[in-house]
Parts: C-alpha cells; structure tokens; sequence
C-alpha cells in the first residue's frame, strides 16, 4: 500500500500534520499550480496501515483520511512488479 | 465498497473553505454508515440550509435540501411515508438550534427513527459570521463585536430533557470517538441525535484568536471533558472549569419510538 495526497483536492489546511502518530505529513513549502501548498510525505512507508494492512485486513489507523475535511488522503495498491523478458544476446 | 464509493465524485472538491470541518464529519458519518452496511438506495440525507447543509449534495444517495430549518419536518414526512428508509439528517447550529428549534424538540418528543447529525460551528458561517444560538459566552462574530453577551445553547441537554433515544457530543477532532458516536445513533432504534462541534477557521476561528485552522483544532483537544470525569468531578466536589466543553454520550434510553420498521 502506498499513501498518496490528491493535489486537486487538498486545500491545504495541514489537518493531516497535526494528527499523524508518525509524522508522516509535513507542511508543504511550495505553492502548486493552484496557488495550494499541498503537504509533503515525509518516508511515507513507515505508515502503519501501508506495512500492516494486509496482514490485519482492516484499515489501521486511518485518522489522517478520516480527519481530512476535503478527502484528499488515500491508499494505493502498489502494482506487482511486472516480470520483463529481457532477450540475453551472447 | 468503500467510503470513497460514497461521495460524487465530479462533485468534488467541495466548496467548503480551506480546513472547514464540515469535510471530516462527512468522512466520519460515510464511515459508520458504510460499517452499519446500508444500501445506497435505501438510504436518504436530508439538510437544511447552511454551510453543514451541502454535504448531502457530495454523497451519492437520494437527498433533499430542503427549506431554513425544516429538514426535520421533511425527514419526518420520509420516514413516515416509507418507513423502509434510512434516513441521516445533515444540519447546522442555526438550521437546528435557532430557525427549527421547534421542529428539533417536537422530533425528540415523538422520538422518530432518525439519525440527526448537528454540524455546529458556533456561528452562520454561510452568510457572514453572525452570531448564532450556540456562540459561546464572549465569541466574538459581525453582530457581537464585543463579545457575545448571552449564554450558549445546550443542545444535549435540549435532547435529553424533550426525550430523544439517544445523545451525544464530540468535535472534529475526535474522528474515532464521533465515528463510534454516529454508528450508535444509526443502530439505535428511535431519535439519535450526535452533535459535533466542528471548526470554521474563515468566520469563527480568525475573529477569535484562532489564527490557524490548527489552533481551533488544539482547542478541541485540551477543552473537552468527558461527561463520566464530569460527574466523576462533581462527587468530588472539585469545580469544573466553565469553558470545558462536556463530551461523551449523554443518554442511551429505549423509549417508544415512531417509525421503527416492524
């Protein structure tokens, strides 16, 4: 799982930086092309619900997307890594 | 289905402002109702007027926007038209507490099977930061620039006397709590009524002393008391402080109810 912030949807309240345990959220420092200084992820992969998620089957924490006011906070499945073939010439 | 499976999604953004906490009570209400496992057909949203009143139109079910401080009445009509509905009221301090406050207290007394979610930001943020029923003692707004001189309205205890099944209160801070809070109110049979103190960082929070959407946020974190340490409190004898904000679930009853499918 990967957590991910919806840039057309955050209003950059910083809520998100507030609440999380981890720290995860830190305030943005450049404005997007909306004139919106959207948070940035600090390491996001130390989130609990990203590693432990699957294990438990349930959501874990959470309280960064529940307390998001414009539902900007997500989780992304990451996407298996595709095997290539990779043609070895000699 | 999840949460997301919820919202309109060409609706969104929302237009409420920048840190509104309008947005994280939708959240927590799309939470319980997607845990208590409701059919989007099956379900209503019903609002009011007001800031709090647009959130039906970002969820994807059938909703009525109705008229300043009816939706209760209108919610009444569903239910007892078609008592199969489940049917969750949106509505704000000034919808309920000033404009409807009868329709609010002939609710509690005939204890209809709805779910009513206050959203009270303390002020009418809509229509420019006048001052509402439930501005505290000294909030400052456009018609109480010194300070507002008339005791704030208690909502739960309003609730509780005129015999609704079930009351509480929480904040947009307390996500978790206020989640558990309204899916309560859903199971239960009969009136629910959860009211959630929530921040409105353009009208209220900036004209007293809440410069960021943050400082509104921590004031909700270090003024609430839950009602059990309350009481607690008072056995002592020892004071509760008069700027704490009571939080907790009020009453849990089984009174007769109206509309309760058979």
């Amino acid at each position: 799982m990967r957590l991910q912030i919806d840039e057309r949807r955050c209003k950059g309240c910083n809520l998100c930086t507030l609440v999380c345990p981890y720290r995860i959220f830190k305030p943005g420092k450049r404005a997007n092309r909306r004139g919106i200084v959207v948070p940035e992820l600090d390491r996001p992969e130390r989130c609990a619900n990203c590693r432990l998620r699957h294990l438990y089957g349930r959501t874990l924490c959470g309280t960064c997307q529940m307390i998001c006011p414009d539902q900007a906070i997500s989780w992304k499945e990451d996407e298996e890594p595709v095997p290539k073939k990779v043609a070895i010439e000699y | 289905m999840s949460e997301e499976d919820w919202l309109r999604q060409d609706r969104l953004p929302h237009i409420f402002c920048a840190g509104c906490g309008n947005g994280t009570v939708i959240n927590c209400t799309l939470s319980a109702v997607e845990q208590i496992g409701w059919k989007r057909q099956e379900t209503v949203f019903v609002s009011g007027i007001g800031c709090s009143s647009r959130a039906p139109g970002y969820i994807s079910t059938d909703s009525l926007h109705t008229t300043h401080g009816r939706a209760l009445a209108f919610a009444t009509g569903i239910k007892l038209a078609n008592p199969q509905l489940n049917i969750v009221v949106f509505t704000g301090d000034g919808d309920l507490a000033a404009i409807g406050g009868n329709h609010f207290i002939h609710a509690c007394r005939r204890n209809i099977d709805l779910t009513v979610v206050c959203l009270n930001n303390m002020i009418y943020g809509m229509t420019g930061g006048q001052g509402s029923p439930t501005t505290p003692m000294g909030g400052l707004s456009t018609t109480t620039p010194y300070g507002s001189g008339e005791p704030a309205f208690d909502l739960c205890g309003l609730a509780t006397a005129a015999g609704a099944n079930y009351v509480a209160r929480w904040t947009s801070y307390h996500v978790r709590e206020l989640t558990r809070a309204i899916l309560t109110g859903l199971e239960n049979p009969g009136f629910s009524f959860i009211e959630s103190l929530v921040q409105c960082p353009t009208n209220y929070g900036r004209r007293n002393r809440f410069k960021q959407v943050a400082d509104q946020i921590e004031y909700f974190k270090s003024h609430t008391i839950l009602v059990e340490k309350a009481a607690r409190m008072k056995e002592k004898g020892e004071m509760i402080p008069p700027e704490m904000i009571l939080a907790g679930e009020f009453v849990r009853r089984n009174r007769p109810a109206l509309g309760v499918r058979p």
